[in-house]
């Protein structure tokens, strides 16, 4: 208990494990039941495709992370080399914080947003940065 | 324990210092609407501290609850010449003020060949220093509770002093105890930056257990829940707003079957549990009982 402890602290102290950082894409399917969507993440390290990865797929409200969120799912690798494939029961339509956590060759945290309808999924649009 | 069941109960630690933060104004007798903007002080403080210019987490920890700390100093020295209602307006119109100073906050270095930093509404991206450490979820889970409980023992420690004797003897009646000697004005703004200070805490650990916060994760949404959790769980002792975020976040979870309705059911059964248990769960009567049958 005390050395892991010692070996977390060592941790939290040290430099970092430099990595190619992770690019991810989103695509998401209404699929005609009330805020459930079919979704396809695509992982790229460097250019490439990023296959072998374990992926969870979770979604937060941009307002109250903590409280109002989705219980993430974990994805199934997808038809081609770095895509995997996740259902999303979402509780309404709107933007969500779409978060996405991968471990396996990689572990890293990445979140997208997107605005859910009936239509599908589109990254959300933001006011445009002041100058 | 799967990856879902950590992060719940990571939630339930971060909103706990949150919590806390509140319990401990409510106990000086100020209800704030506005401890989520310390909370986001202390995410983007700590932040900015290990994303870009690389301090190691424990240092930015410290230094976003002087921040936190400060902030709500700076932001008591005019609130707190308020008494009830008027205070709490004037906390939630600081934190307004706050969250808009978050979205014109624009601050982003190259790192990586990738731009992090603070940018306004887009949010920040790139807290990445856990997963950059490969601290795992349990770990994080362990860091959250250790601070916790470390925190919890200073609250309970202070409590049964004659510091907590006269911080409850303040919230009871000011008048009364200023004509006893006690320096109120300068014990409310203790209090408040203490309070900034705890809820800054709980900022930096959700800025990196997240990975990303924006200024609308800071918003009065969080500051009324802050406060509920204190109101449910009970003002008579330290555990009270640590059963209140229990209680929330176990109703919130334990209502999913609603789906769409769960807010709505979460609503009704906390204004069912207001209606018989006023002053919390855990209220002084029953503190109070519980310390004459166990001690």
């Amino acid at each position: 208990m005390a050395k892991s402890a010692l070996f977390l602290i060592l941790g939290l102290l040290s430099f970092p494990l430099h990595a190619q950082r992770v690019q991810a894409g989103l695509a998401c399917t209404f699929t005609g039941t009330d805020f459930v969507y079919d979704c396809v993440v695509r992982l790229a390290r460097g250019g490439s495709p990023l296959a072998g990865a374990q992926v969870t797929v979770g979604a937060d409200m941009p307002s109250m992370p903590m409280a109002h969120n989705v219980k993430p799912a974990k994805a199934k690798p997808g038809a081609r080399p770095g895509e995997y494939e996740a259902r999303l029961d979402l509780e309404m339509t709107g933007e969500w914080a779409v978060k996405l956590r991968l471990s396996g060759p990689v572990r890293d945290q990445l979140v997208l947003h997107y605005e859910f309808d009936e239509k599908g999924a589109r990254p959300a649009a933001r006011p445009a940065k002041r100058k | 324990m799967d990856e879902y069941s950590i992060g719940v109960l990571t939630n339930i630690g971060l909103f706990s210092f949150l919590a806390l933060s509140a319990y401990l104004l409510l106990i000086a007798g100020e209800m704030s609407f506005g401890q989520q903007a310390f909370f986001g002080v202390g995410a983007y403080s700590g932040g900015m501290l290990t994303a870009i210019y690389g301090v190691p987490l424990p240092f930015a920890a410290l230094a976003a609850m002087a921040s936190g700390a400060l902030v709500a100093l700076l932001v008591g020295l005019p609130t707190l010449r308020l008494r009830g209602l008027y205070f709490a307006m004037a906390t939630l119109a600081a934190a307004e003020m706050a969250r808009i100073l978050f979205e014109l906050l624009h601050f982003q270095h190259e790192i990586d060949g990738e731009l992090v930093g603070p940018d306004g509404t887009q949010g920040f991206r790139g807290i990445r220093w856990v997963f950059e450490r490969g601290v795992e979820p349990l770990d994080y889970l362990a860091i959250v509770y250790s601070l916790l409980v470390t925190v919890l023992a200073a609250f309970l420690l202070v409590e049964r002093s004659r510091l907590g004797v006269t911080l409850r003897s303040v919230g009871a009646d000011p008048e009364l105890a200023a004509s006893i000697g006690v320096n109120v004005n300068r014990m409310k703004l203790g209090v408040a930056a203490a309070a900034g200070a705890l809820a800054a805490l709980g900022g930096v650990l959700y800025a990196h257990h997240n990975t990303y916060i924006e200024p609308r994760n800071f918003d009065i949404m969080l500051g009324v829940h802050s406060l509920a959790y204190a109101l449910i769980g009970g003002l008579g002792t330290a555990f009270g707003p640590l059963l209140g975020v229990l209680v929330d976040l176990g109703l919130l979870e334990g209502t999913r079957v609603f789906q769409g309705y769960r807010m709505i059911v979460f609503g009704g059964l906390v204004a069912v549990l207001l209606l018989f248990r006023p002053r919390g769960l855990l209220d002084e009567r029953v503190v109070h009982w519980l310390r004459a049958r166990f001690s």
